[in-house]
This record gives C-alpha cells, sequence and structure tokens, in this order.
C-alpha cells in the first residue's frame, strides 16, 4: 500500500464544487422534466399554440376539445382498464408478495417476476401480440390490453409489497394462533392492516402505470383504442389536433397529479412508519 | 364437508399463491418471449407466415441496410446512456451521501418517480412548440439578437432526439444508482476517511465498488428503454432518424410477424450482449458476492 498516503495527489478532489455541480445537474435535468409540463398547460390556454408564444389567453382549444367527440370513449375505457389492472395487481401482488419470503427459492422467482422490467416495452408488446393472435389465435381486444398491463404493472406492485413482507413479524401471526385465530381471521385482523399501505399503493401504481400506458397497448389492442393511444394517433398523424391533446394532457395532469401526491405520501408517510 | 376442505386449501395461509403464480407467469411472460424467438426463424411469403425453420428472415434483416440502422440505434441508445449516467451517479450519490435532509430526498425520489405516470406523447409533444422554427427557443434566440436566422436543427434532426431521451431517462439511471448508495453503511465511508483516504480514493474505493448493482441496473433500464425508444425518434426526428423500433412498427404494420419476432429479439439480444461485456469489464475490479456483504444491517 506503497500510494495510501499521498493526499496531496487528490487534493482537487476535496474540492467544494463537485457536490455542488451534482446537485445542481441533477436539479437542472429535474427542471428539463417539469418544465414543458408547465409549458403543456400554458400553451393548453393559448388561442394559437403551435406559434410558441401563448398569448393571447382564451379557452378556445377547451370549447373544441368539449365539442370534440371520440375521446370520451377511450377516455372512459383507459379508466376502467385502470382501475381492473389496479385491483388485479394489488390483489395479486398481495400473495405472492406474502408467500415470496417463505420460499426456499426466492431469489429466482423474485427475478422471474421482475423480467418484464428488463425486457423493452415494444419487444415484449411484440411477443404478446404473437403468442396471442398469431400462435393462439386469439381476438385482441380490451382484455389483451388489460393482460398486458398487469405484466407491465405486477413486477412494481410486487417490488412494494415485498419491501413490507421482507421484513413482517411472524411471531404476531404466532401470537394470534395462539389466541385461537383461524388462518382467515388472522389474516383480516393482523397481517392485512400491517401490509395495507403496501397494498393500496401498489394499486395505485397498477392503476397509473395502465392508465398511461401506450407502447404495448398498440400490440394489444386489435381493434380496441384507449386514451394514450388516441392521445398518440392525434398527436402523430394530424397537426391541427395537438390544441386538443394539449388540454387533454392539462386535464389529465390535473388528476393525476393529485392522485400521485397521494402514493406518495403513502410511500413515505406511511411505509416509513411501519418500519 | 365444505369446510374440511376449505381447511385443507388453506386459501388464507397463502402457500398456494407461488405455484400458481409461477404456473400462470410461465404461460404469460416466458412463453411468449420463447415463441417470439420462435418466429424469427419463420418467414413471410405472399403476406402469409410460413412454419419452415429458416435463417431467411435473419438474413434479410442483416442485408437490406438495416445494419446502419442497427448502428445509428446503438450509438443513440450508447451516448444517451453515458450522458444520464454522469449526471444520474453524482446526483444519486449527492441524494443519498450529501447530507441531504429525509424531506428533499423523499421530495427528489417523488419527483424522479411521477413522470413515469404522465403520458409520453403528450410528454414528448410538448417540445414541438419549444423547439420548433417559430418555436420558444427560437423566438428567444432572434429577440435576444443572438442569431439572426431561426435554427432549424433545433426540431426533426438526431440533436433533439438525443436532448429528450437523455431527459425520459433520467429517473430510470438515478433511482436503482440511489437505492444501492443508500444501503452503503455509513460507518465504510468514515473508516476511509480517517485512514487519510481523499474523496475521489472513498469514490473510487469505496461507493463505486459497492453500487456497481445499481449502476447496473441503472444502465440496464435506460439502455433498453433508449434501445427500443419509439415516441422520441419519430415524433422529434420528422423521419429523418430511422431507428430499429421505426423498423419494428412497419414490419408490424405490414403483418411481416417473422420480422417483427427478428427484430424484437435482436434489441433483446444487442441488450443482453450489451449487458455481459459491462458486467465482464466490471468483474475485473469488483467481486459481486462481497457487495452484499457490506449493506447496513
Amino acid at each position: 500500500m506503497s500510494n495510501l498516503a499521498s493526499p496531496s495527489r487528490d487534493l482537487w478532489s476535496y474540492a467544494r464544487i463537485w457536490p455542488g455541480l451534482a446537485k445542481w445537474a441533477g436539479w437542472g435535468l429535474l427542471a428539463l422534466i417539469y418544465a414543458p409540463l408547465a409549458w403543456l398547460a400554458l400553451l393548453s390556454f393559448s388561442e394559437r399554440p403551435l406559434s410558441g408564444i401563448p398569448y393571447p389567453l382564451s379557452l378556445t382549444n377547451y370549447i373544441t376539445l368539449v365539442k370534440t367527440p371520440g375521446w370520451t370513449g377511450p377516455f372512459l375505457i383507459s379508466l376502467g382498464i385502470a382501475v381492473l389492472v389496479g385491483l388485479i395487481t394489488a390483489v395479486v401482488a398481495c400473495f405472492v408478495g406474502r408467500a415470496i419470503p417463505r420460499s426456499p427459492r426466492a431469489g429466482t422467482i423474485v427475478l422471474i417476476a421482475l423480467l418484464p422490467l428488463f425486457i423493452p416495452g415494444v419487444a415484449l408488446g411484440a411477443a404478446l401480440f404473437i403468442f396471442l393472435r398469431v400462435l393462439l389465435g386469439l381476438n385482441l381486444g380490451y382484455w389483451s390490453i388489460m393482460l398486458g398491463h398487469v405484466i407491465w404493472s405486477f413486477p412494481f406492485a410486487l417490488i412494494m409489497v415485498l419491501v413490507l413482507t421482507t421484513r413482517f413479524d411472524h411471531r404476531l401471526l404466532e401470537a394470534a394462533s395462539d389466541l385461537g385465530a383461524k388462518s382467515w381471521r388472522r389474516f383480516w385482523d393482523i397481517e392485512f392492516p400491517l401490509l395495507r399501505p403496501a397494498i393500496i399503493g401498489a394499486g395505485l401504481f397498477g392503476f397509473l402505470l395502465s392508465f398511461n400506458e401506450v407502447q404495448r397497448s398498440i400490440f394489444l389492442r386489435g381493434t380496441a383504442t384507449t386514451m394514450p393511444i388516441w392521445n398518440w394517433t392525434m398527436a402523430s398523424s394530424q397537426q391541427s389536433q395537438i390544441p386538443i391533446i394539449f388540454s387533454l394532457a392539462t386535464l389529465i395532469l390535473a388528476v393525476v397529479l393529485p392522485l400521485l401526491c397521494l402514493v406518495f405520501w403513502f410511500i413515505f408517510v406511511r411505509i416509513e412508519k411501519g418500519r | 364437508m365444505m369446510r374440511n376442505l376449505y381447511q385443507r386449501l388453506n386459501l388464507a395461509d397463502g402457500r398456494w399463491a407461488l405455484p400458481c403464480f409461477i404456473g400462470v407467469w410461465s404461460f404469460l411472460v416466458i412463453a411468449p418471449l420463447v415463441v417470439l424467438v420462435v418466429f424469427s426463424f419463420f418467414q413471410t411469403q405472399f403476406f402469409m407466415t410460413v412454419y419452415k425453420p429458416s435463417f431467411y428472415t435473419w438474413n434479410d434483416l442483416f442485408s437490406s441496410g438495416r445494419f446502419e440502422v442497427t448502428l445509428r440505434t446503438l450509438r443513440i441508445a450508447l451516448t444517451v446512456t453515458v450522458i444520464d449516467l454522469a449526471i444520474g451517479f453524482p446526483f444519486a450519490l449527492w441524494l443519498a451521501k450529501g447530507k441531504t435532509s429525509r424531506t428533499i430526498q423523499a421530495m427528489a425520489l417523488a419527483l424522479l418517480t411521477i413522470p413515469f405516470f404522465i403520458d409520453l406523447s403528450s410528454r414528448i409533444i410538448v417540445w414541438r412548440p419549444i423547439l420548433d422554427e417559430h418555436g420558444l427557443i427560437n423566438n428567444f434566440l432572434l429577440a435576444s439578437h443572438l442569431v439572426s436566422q431561426p435554427q432549424h436543427w433545433l426540431l426533426y434532426t438526431e440533436w433533439p432526439v438525443h436532448f429528450v431521451m437523455v431527459i425520459d431517462n433520467f429517473p430510470m439511471m438515478v433511482l436503482p444508482i440511489y437505492l444501492a448508495i443508500n444501503v452503503i453503511d455509513d460507518t465504510l465511508i468514515a473508516a476511509c476517511e480517517d485512514l487519510g483516504g481523499s474523496p475521489l480514493r472513498v469514490l473510487r474505493d469505496v461507493i463505486l465498488p459497492l453500487s456497481l448493482p445499481g449502476i447496473l441496473g441503472g444502465i440496464v433500464f435506460t439502455l433498453g428503454s433508449s434501445l427500443a425508444a419509439w415516441v422520441e425518434p419519430s415524433m422529434l426526428g420528422g423521419g429523418f432518424v430511422d431507428v430499429l423500433s421505426n423498423s419494428i412498427s412497419s414490419a408490424y404494420s405490414a403483418l411481416r410477424v417473422p420480422m417483427v419476432a427478428a427484430l424484437s429479439t435482436f434489441v433483446v439480444v444487442l441488450l443482453a450482449v450489451l449487458l455481459c461485456i459491462l458486467a465482464l469489464v466490471m468483474r475485473r475490479f469488483v467481486r459481486f458476492g462481497e457487495v452484499f456483504r457490506s449493506m447496513k444491517p
């Protein structure tokens, strides 16, 4: 270890500038994520949203949006699919997440369950399309979109549930058994309340991931249309429709952002307390 | 009788969940991926899929000018990943070990996670009125007399594709690295400092080796999503940035199923090969088994 005591060579690494640089570069990139969203919201009130200058302001786009038919159907369908996906992922993640810590091959099972995270969305969409449509000959539709969304959001939900189940104190369950509780009652009265923040978080994650999913849906849609697919076709085809998308995206943000704050309140306040 | 059956199944116990899950999951996730690879060895003739194994589709994939497309996809994906790593790793380090308060950490994590849930097309489409020739940036540049002509390269070139992909993939790079750095035991860092290690030595000999799983994870997610990126090149590239995912979607609309399969398999294989190279290079510097032993209890 001849080079251990030679701090003079690394003096530059003591400079105060490095943490500051790291911090502000990161915040800068975060700002670049959020500033366009604010700009989008502002442009949605503009009379000429494609001109780059938001003035004069008006509600024209929102009035056109209300008069334009065709988006309410996909919107409601996306909402329905997202609710179902949220419910399914929450329930499945709850049961699988409880069973995994007790399994002798927990590591392998978690890896298999997290597989969809590592496969690019287009590839997984194509794989499911070929499997369901070409090989099994099924008619694709809302059900296959939903299936794709469940597969996509399940890994996230599972991670959330595992955070709580891996450090779950099993003595609590033994105590309940000793006091004469049957297994079902033990689950509802002891285990479920303790896991509830993670399960609700998992459901909300499933809902939000499904509500905005487009890459897999395009392969799995059949002839069905969801909100993100409608957005995508409008955005990539007709210039004249773009102002409507701005107002629609703003409305959706107004719904999604408060929901997300709720999710993070659950994660950081409730789960932290559960530690 | 019913009660007996119920007891035997023991629904609330939940031991049945894992075998069921593995069964369903292999049918829904693993089987389609296998089928995907198998289908890439079939071919399309007269708009029909011919189920006879051959390398025809793979030959076609590499012969029809796709080499250039593959190189471009790889170049864009690697550039984006390197930039994200260069900004993401220091930020994650600052967030986890920079004496940052709990509230700021929670806020940054929330801000990093929220973009996952916002519709990608509307997030990307908004860059058009910002970057185009009558857009916000050009208006600003012209008004401040920095340039005399509107800048056309700001939109519909490779530049905005890179730029927006760096922004969109940033959270995927930071989150895994943050999680990995966050579990490093503070006493190891303190020990290194007490022995006279400079911040550079702490970084190189303690933090970097111990956060490698997170760095690898961040690279997987960023590379994977930028290799298969689709929305950014088609919306901001204006047809001039042809990448592999464009080939996938055009093969899909032409119903050339084996080509879709071959291209998708190719993207996954490309990702796997890049990761293997990375893992081999990194293995020279760290033993992965030791990483887990040094975590906080």
